[in-house]
C-alpha cells in the first residue's frame, strides 16, 4: 500500500481533485459570462463513505441537452449539476458576483484541504520518527 | 495523470475569457473613434456600429467550453442620426447629414461591462494561481 492510499490521505486528495476540477468549471462559466443562451455549472460536492471511499464514482455529468457532447474530464469522478435562476434576456444565466463567490471559496477551501494534507504528511514523518 | 493538468486548464478557459474580451473592447473604442465618421460622399452612408459577438465552442485539447469572439456585426436595426448640416461636405441635396448610429453612452456601459468581465477572468487567474501555489508548498513542508 502507498502512502497515498491511506484514507485520510486518499479523502483529501480526492477532495482537492474535487477544487481543481470546480475552478476549471468555474473558470468556464466565468470567461462564458456574456455567451448569448450558456448556462452555468456547478460540480456536486464529493460524499465519503465510512471507509473513506468517494462515493461519487458511479454519477456522470448531467447534460441540458442531448446534443450536447459528453464531456471526458468530468463525467468520470464528480457530478455536476446546471444552476443560474436569473437568466438575462439572451438565454445567459452567469452571474459573475456569485461565481466570484464560489471562486473565492473554492480557492480556500483547496487552502486548508492542502494544508491538512501536509500536516497528515507530518504526522507520518513523526510516526516514522523523521522529525 | 490527466487531472494534474487541471488547473493549468483552467487558467487557459480564463485566458480564452480575456481575449474575447479584450476583442470586445477593441470593436467598442472602434465604435468612440469613429462616433462622429460621416461619409466620404455627398449623401452617401456614414460609419455603421459594430456588434461584437461571443460564441462558446468545445476546445477538444483543452476538453472545455471556451469562449471565442464570434463575428462581428454590423448594427443596421438602429438608425443613422440625421442633422441638418449644408455645409458638410456629406450632406445630400436637401442639406441633411448622416451621422453614425454610435451612442456613446451605449458604449460606455457596454466598455465597462466588458472591463467587469475582464476583470473577473483576471480574478479566475490570479485564484488558480494561488491554489497552485498551495500545491507546491505541500512540497515545501
Amino acid at each position: 500500500m502507498a502512502i497515498t492510499d491511506l484514507p485520510m490521505l486518499s479523502m483529501l486528495r480526492t477532495k482537492m481533485q474535487w477544487h481543481q476540477e470546480r475552478q476549471r468549471v468555474l473558470a468556464e462559466n466565468v470567461s462564458n459570462s456574456d455567451t448569448p443562451s450558456f448556462r452555468p455549472r456547478d460540480l456536486v460536492e464529493p460524499t465519503f463513505d465510512k471507509t473513506g471511499i468517494n462515493g461519487m464514482h458511479e454519477i456522470s455529468m448531467v447534460r441540458t441537452s442531448a446534443n450536447h457532447i459528453q464531456a471526458a474530464g468530468v463525467s468520470e469522478a464528480f457530478g455536476s449539476n446546471t444552476g443560474g435562476y436569473e437568466t438575462r434576456p439572451a438565454g445567459n444565466a452567469v452571474n459573475i458576483e456569485d461565481e466570484m463567490l464560489k471562486v473565492a471559496s473554492n480557492q480556500m477551501d483547496y487552502a486548508a484541504a492542502a494544508s491538512l494534507y501536509s500536516k497528515s504528511l507530518d504526522l507520518i514523518k513523526t510516526a516514522i520518527g523523521k522529525r | 495523470m490527466a487531472e494534474s493538468m487541471d488547473f493549468l486548464k483552467s487558467m487557459s478557459i480564463a485566458t480564452s475569457g480575456l481575449r474575447a474580451q479584450a476583442g470586445r473592447m477593441r470593436v467598442i473604442s472602434e465604435n468612440i473613434a469613429n462616433a462622429d465618421s460621416t461619409a466620404s460622399t455627398a449623401g452617401g452612408d456614414p460609419y455603421r456600429r459594430k456588434v461584437p459577438t461571443f460564441t462558446s465552442a468545445l476546445d477538444r485539447t483543452l476538453d472545455a467550453q471556451v469562449v471565442s469572439l464570434g463575428r462581428i456585426k454590423t448594427d443596421t436595426a438602429s438608425s443613422f442620426r440625421i442633422k441638418h448640416e449644408p455645409g458638410n461636405p456629406a450632406a445630400d441635396a436637401s442639406g441633411n447629414v448622416k451621422y453614425p448610429n454610435v451612442n456613446s453612452l451605449v458604449e460606455m456601459t457596454d466598455m465597462r461591462e466588458a472591463q467587469r468581465s475582464y476583470e473577473a477572468n483576471l480574478n479566475i487567474i490570479s485564484a488558480t494561481r494561488r491554489m497552485i501555489q498551495r500545491t507546491l508548498d505541500i512540497l515545501k513542508a
